[in-house]
């Protein structure tokens, strides 16, 4: 389930050099100390673990990965507070992107990534081909997905929520939605679900998050169906913008890797276990997400909880 | 050319025509301001919305999406244009196995949209182990697509060159290939130098399709930022006008081109072919 | 394959789509195409001047982003019509820029002592334009606007970009549910390979019958 997903694609960008280009070399700003943006995951990362020498086995994935001296990862530029690229710094921040780079820091020493643009239809393709080490991407765990890749986490555990203009009454369950024009992102796990749940809505579709925004606010549909962080992100952003009932579906995102690769999955596990005791996946929550959502870091999910993890 | 369909008008006329523009562009001018009020009263004028874009970091990432834009531009366009020629000297060539699946092809995928082209690439070839590097997605398909149109634009090219140069050569001694080659190309090159250059900015314009797949391209860049800054109405202006003064430029290109290759030569004027998009 | 068929109705419903789209904006096209080669050709110079400006400007900007910008931005000045109404305007305005280009270079392709006929005979620009120019001018652009028509069904699939559920769009959401790209996206490439051809065949008699008028 990729929340702000765009039709599109993969990719090992083949200009070099620019700061438009996706590949991203973090190292430079995202050093341990280094002042981080609002929503950068430096400060966090100076307190995220480095695994010890003994657990890069010799001859396995994170041995390749720590001799390269870079993570290559599955992502996207366009999440806002999961993946998204800071024009000013050319920076990738979000939550995604920050869990990426304290795996980076556990592997390497360094928190240092390369995100390789990617589209949920061929994330499958690259890890099964290589071009990528993990795919940090609100992949949803499934059992069919399981077959091709493997899952380590889950890792955060989210759902589809509704949205609509401030003062709309009668929409609060997804079949209120029955019979009403409905807006949601392109080629997003949210089509599929509406047609099932309200099968008498009429979906449009636009590109991108502030697309679908604009378009609700131009009254183009009634309510706006997304990943409910999302949605509040832009519900705060934008007081003309209401999120209403709770999320009515729920999808455990997983960190997709090579399948069959059991001891990177384990070695990836256990990270996730120490990040998650030791508060640094609480703190770089609370820098991205949690900058738009009030209260506490959730608990994460239970690893392996789920059918396909 | 236009100084044919009309007398030079008279007095009069020029005055009913003084009169029509002042009421025209009056007219004009109001619809503009009623459109910029409103515009205003959305609160889409306010200056802490166009602000960023009077910072060098939004340009400077613009403007790598601009250099993106031209790196595609400029593959496809090389691609295209080989693959071109090798169609357009297919459709010419005097044998039918040649000749037909050299039609076939340019007239098929003249008639598939580029978009679809994409989806195919984007969503068929991974199923099959290909899974091209983002930049090749959307170079492939536009050079597939492209290289139709600029088979067109070389085939009349060619065929522009009068009969009389090809059947000297060939009466000279020259093969039918030495002859294409020596003789006909470089002359139709010069012709379609102007066509090429306009059917580029077409192929700049299709790179717009980057947005699709998400190769950071000018337009998709756009993207990038409106998710950023969540201004999505000035993004894309100022991204259009960034299309259009590059494009305008290539165009004006195009035109001193076929101005300088008329002047050069050349029995007929000829008008630079724009492949309808 | 069965993918395809059974999502026929969507396809068909996509496809209803993108025919009246073509149909609708190329009739908006040939207008606008018409009006600004009128312009274009015309004795008032800010006429030739706004039909210059408005050929170029269309010409030069993709029409993703004309899109993109006409569906977004202009509810914002207050002109708020459906998707699809907004795409097919857009489309018209963009294609008939390319109409006004191809009818111009018909215009220019007609030799000059036909104007001076007309004009000596004591017709008015008018006059010479609708009875004696553009009807010859017409019968050498017929192969020029086939291929415009072409285009611009091929354009109506960038309509799905902003919304509208054409045959692309069509292709794309079964796809998503079914994940059979190859069947689901080659039969749409038949069917708007099949409208062009078509377009291809009307315009062939169309040529013969101009050139036979003739």
């Amino acid at each position: 389930m990729v929340s702000i997903k765009r039709v599109a694609v993969v990719a090992a960008v083949a200009m070099a050099g620019l700061t438009a280009c996706a590949g991203t070399d973090s190292a430079s700003s995202a050093v341990p100390g280094a002042a981080p943006g609002e929503g950068g995951g430096g400060g966090v990362l100076a307190g995220a673990p480095v695994a010890a020498a003994a657990d890069i086995l010799p001859g396995s994935t994170m041995e390749k990965i720590k001799q390269r001296g870079e993570l290559i990862v599955g992502g996207s530029l366009d999440a806002p507070l999961l993946s998204q690229q800071n024009p000013a710094t050319g920076e990738v921040e979000g939550f995604d992107a920050d869990l990426g780079k304290a795996l980076a820091k556990y592997i390497i020493g360094q928190p240092k990534v390369k995100i390789v643009n990617s589209a949920s239809e061929t994330r499958e393709a690259l890890l099964a081909n290589g071009t990528v080490d993990v795919v940090f991407q609100t992949y949803t765990i499934t059992p069919e997905r399981a077959e091709q890749v493997a899952f380590a986490g889950p890792y955060y555990s989210s759902g589809l929520s509704i949205a609509v203009k401030k003062g709309t009454t009668g929409i609060s369950t997804p079949q209120d939605l029955n019979g009403k024009t409905v807006i949601a992102g392109a080629n997003t796990p949210a089509i599929p679900v509406i047609q099932k749940l309200a099968p008498q809505a009429k979906i449009i579709t636009f590109g991108g998050d502030p697309e679908c925004v604009q378009a609700l606010k131009q009254d183009r549909g009634v309510a706006y169906v997304q990943d409910e962080t999302l949605l509040v992100a832009d519900a705060k952003k934008d007081p003309e913008l209401q999120v209403v009932g709770t999320p009515f579906t729920e999808d455990p995102y997983g960190i997709g890797l090579k399948h069959g690769d059991d001891q990177f999955k384990s070695f990836v596990n256990d990270w996730l276990k120490k990040i998650q005791a030791n508060g640094v996946w609480q703190g770089i929550w609370k820098n991205s997400l949690g900058s738009v959502v009030q209260g506490e870091a959730p608990t994460p999910p239970e690893i392996g909880s789920v059918p396909g993890s | 050319m236009s100084g044919l369909l009309f007398d030079e008008p008279g007095p009069r006329a020029r005055r009913r025509i003084r009169l029509a523009t002042v009421a025209g562009v009056l007219v004009l001018l109001a619809l503009v301001a009623l459109a910029v009020r409103q515009f205003a009263a959305n609160g889409q004028l306010a200056a802490e919305r166009w602000q960023p874009y009077a910072t060098w970091p939004m340009w400077r990432y613009l403007l790598g999406g601009l250099w993106s834009t031209a790196l595609a531009a400029v593959v496809s366009a090389a691609l295209s244009m080989a693959g071109g020629l090798v169609l357009a000297l297919g459709r010419l060539s005097r044998r039918r196995a040649i000749r037909l699946p050299a039609a076939a092809y340019v007239e098929a995928v003249r008639t598939i949209p580029a978009l679809l082209l994409v989806y195919l690439v984007l969503f068929a070839l991974p199923r099959y182990g290909l899974d091209l590097p983002l930049f090749w997605k959307l170079v492939v398909p536009l050079s597939v697509s492209n290289a139709a149109l600029f088979a067109e634009v070389f085939r009349a090219g060619i065929l522009s060159i009068e009969r009389g140069q090809g059947e000297a050569a060939l009466a000279l001694g020259l093969t039918h290939g030495q002859s294409m080659r020596l003789v006909v190309l470089p002359q139709a090159a010069r012709r379609v130098l102007p066509s090429i250059v306009s059917q580029s900015v077409g192929l700049l314009k299709d790179t717009s399709l980057g947005f699709v797949v998400s190769y950071a391209e000018l337009l998709y860049s756009g993207k990038v930022l409106a998710n950023y800054n969540g201004l999505l109405i000035q993004t894309y202006i100022v991204v259009a006008l960034v299309y259009l003064v590059v494009n305008a430029s290539l165009s004006a290109l195009a035109r001193s081109l076929d101005r300088s290759v008329a002047g050069g030569g050349g029995p007929r004027r000829r008008k630079i072919t724009r492949v309808p998009r | 394959m069965s993918a395809l068929l059974d999502h026929l109705p969507e396809f068909w419903q996509g496809l209803v789509v993108t025919l009246q789209m073509t149909a609708a904006s190329f009739l908006g096209a040939a207008a606008v195409g018409l009006v600004i080669v009128a312009m274009r050709v015309g004795p008032v110079p800010v006429l030739r001047a706004v039909a210059t400006v408005y050929v170029e400007t269309l010409q030069n900007l993709p029409l993703l982003v004309l899109l993109v910008l006409a569906v977004f931005g202009l509810p914002e000045i207050g002109l708020k019509a459906g998707l699809t109404t907004t795409a097919i305007v857009v489309i018209a305005l963009y294609e008939g820029a390319y109409i006004a280009e191809a009818l111009r270079s018909g215009v220019n392709a007609i030799s000059a002592g036909q104007g001076e006929a007309a004009r000596a005979l004591g017709l008015t620009f008018g006059q010479s334009l609708r009875h004696v120019v553009l009807p010859q001018a017409l019968s050498t652009v017929v192969q020029p606007l086939g291929n415009i028509f072409i285009a611009l069904t091929m354009n109506t699939s960038l309509a799905a970009a902003v919304g509208v559920v054409e045959l692309t769009a069509a292709a794309n959401r079964v796809n998503l549910l079914e994940a059979q790209p190859i069947p689901i996206f080659v039969g749409a490439g038949l069917a708007y390979a099949a409208v062009a051809a078509c377009a291809g065949f009307v315009t062939g008699r169309i040529e013969r019958r101009l050139a036979v008028a003739r």
